[in-house]
């Protein structure tokens, strides 16, 4: 497990008239080289747990596990940028967090923060670039003449470059088209298939949970609501529904055709097997 | 940091916090002015009286006033200490090799402190018990007459207004920048001195960009609805002034007259 979260607790601006619980009391373990969602809604504190696991917030109680690190309420954790450096945290619209003159330099920023001599940045960033779709034409121009998607391509370059072991992505296909959430979506999923990153994303999207994801969490109010595998999360719409998710359509389209009185087991979650199964009743019948 | 808010506006049900924004505008300038007529002890008793009467009507807790004026600590007491040492008129107190302290240099800088501390409070008593948006209409109504001379007194309270609102937004998106550049092994606290200013750089960068975006954006928002500053336009709150009002601005230029006389007989 990379990651252990016992009772963890966190509470903005504690002991203030503007406290305020974001997290209170979870449990968790993250599996390690799969990719894991974390959903829930607004305010239910998915961004203020997955800062903790790289530190840059520490927990007002409980304690985590990451990568080897320890994390608990008031200790200054040791060598914070090492674990920086494990986990790569990806946050909402990233493409607010450039600054250099060029790409080349922006996407260096990182390794240099982290001791890398220029040489050895400048190599890391020739490596890194087609990774994330981009080429090398790229490395002279400014970050700021792109268009919103490579910006966002930039970025998340940045933290790659680092070459981190988690990777948290906090609504990283959030505000782009369909055709390049896709693309950032396949782009995960390539680090996690060949180079065994677990992954950790934090999402609105249940398309991208049913076909990316193996593992979901579910958030509520600070707390753990429900944690399950991808194939057993999506069998009972009707729950989904109930706590405010909108399942996928392909689920949705099975639920319609169960009301028609097609039998379809639960198992089936895919556009082909259900295609199949349908097929057979409906020949059947004819 | 995020809960920072500027001047503090507390939400509180008090004869303050009802009187008209304008009345408290004018109310506050009449009694700077007052401070700052030399009028001796007994003028500044007076003001002390009346100042305190002010505190105890908006419900205001001491403490909160007192907690306003931390900030200034430092300048206070940086001017306090040049003022004990500079000034060399009146009988010496302490004599100590080349180092001596007189009599004037104490009731000068006790008169400081005590300006000061008037100062900060009556800025405090204002903004805690107006809204930012409601300060800033009744700064707009004051200039209004100015308005004939061609002063541009309601683009300079939209400004105003504006430049309140982003306040919040800059500070949450300064804490989102320095969370996503801390994640790229950005470390503001320790390093070389080139490494701190790059590290100030990748904040401030960012920073600018995204607040002319929003300028940006706002502008055209703005546009889109038709704004144009220079139109006629009603106001959803209409500002009246009550009798609480009257009482409050006569009782404070009868503090000013006051505090001239004093300083005229004595």
């Amino acid at each position: 497990m990379s990651i252990e979260i016992h009772n963890l607790e966190h509470t903005y601006n504690a002991g203030t008239t503007f406290s305020h619980a974001a997290i209170k009391g979870i449990n968790l373990q993250i599996p390690d080289g799969k990719v894991t969602a974390i959903i829930g809604q607004t305010g239910s504190g998915k961004s203020t747990l997955v800062q903790h696991f790289n530190g840059l917030l520490l927990p007002t109680a409980g304690s985590l596990e990451v990568c080897g690190f320890h994390i608990q309420p008031l200790l200054k954790i040791k060598d914070v940028k090492k674990l920086r450096k494990e986990v790569g945290l990806v946050f909402q619209f990233p493409e607010y967090q450039l600054f250099e003159e060029t790409i080349e330099k922006d996407i260096a920023f990182g390794p240099k923060n982290f001791g890398a001599s220029e040489q050895e940045a400048q190599d890391l960033v020739k490596k890194i670039l087609p990774v994330v779709g981009l080429d090398e034409s790229y490395l002279e121009r400014s970050p700021f003449e792109l268009s919103g998607g490579q910006k966002r391509r930039i970025a998340i370059a940045g933290i790659l470059v680092l070459n981190p072991k988690v990777l948290v992505l906090d609504e990283p296909t959030a505000g782009l088209d369909p055709q390049g959430a896709k693309e950032m979506m396949t782009l995960f999923m390539n680090l996690n298939k060949k180079e065994n990153k677990t992954v950790i994303l934090v999402t609105h999207d249940m398309e991208h949970v049913m076909k990316y994801c193996d593992h979901v969490i579910v958030m509520d109010h600070g707390k753990v609501l429900h944690e399950a595998d991808v194939k057993e999360f999506f069998q009972k719409p009707e729950w989904l529904l109930s706590i405010g998710i909108n399942p996928p359509s392909i689920v949705r389209l099975k639920c319609m055709l169960i009301e028609k009185g097609f039998e379809i087991p639960d198992s089936i979650l895919d556009e082909e097997s259900l295609l199949e199964c349908i097929k057979g009743q409906v020949i059947q019948h004819v | 940091m995020s809960n920072f808010a500027l001047g503090s506006y507390m939400p509180m049900d008090s004869v303050v916090h009802k009187m008209d924004p304008r009345s408290k505008i004018i109310i506050m300038l009449l009694l700077m002015i007052s401070i700052f007529i030399p009028s001796g002890i007994t003028g500044y008793i007076c003001i002390g009286i009346f100042i305190c009467f002010v505190l105890f009507l908006s419900k205001l807790s001491i403490k909160y006033a007192f907690r306003s004026m931390k900030p200034m600590l430092f300048m206070m007491i940086f001017l306090l200490v040049i003022n004990v040492l500079v000034i060399k008129t009146g009988i010496p107190w302490i004599q100590w090799g080349w180092f001596s302290i007189y009599s004037d240099a104490i009731y000068q800088t006790l008169y400081i402190v005590v300006r000061l501390l008037y100062m900060i409070i009556i800025t405090t008593i204002l903004t805690a018990t107006t809204k930012p948006l409601d300060l800033t209409l009744g700064i707009e109504k004051l200039l209004k007459p100015l308005e004939k001379i061609k002063f541009p007194a309601h683009i300079i309270a939209m400004m105003i207004s504006i430049a309140l609102r982003f306040i919040p937004t800059l500070i949450e998106e300064t804490q989102r920048i320095m969370n996503a550049q801390a994640s790229r092994g950005v470390d503001l606290d320790n390093g070389s001195l080139k490494e701190k200013l790059m590290a100030i750089l990748s904040l401030i960068v960012p920073l600018f960009i995204s607040a002319f975006d929003r300028a940006d954006q706002l502008a055209n928002a703005m546009e889109a609805r038709g704004y144009n500053p220079n139109a006629q336009r009603t106001r959803y709150k209409v500002l009246k002034m009550s009798s609480l009002d009257y009482i409050g601005l006569i009782s404070s230029s009868f503090l000013l007259i006051l505090n001239i006389a004093i300083c005229f007989v004595l």
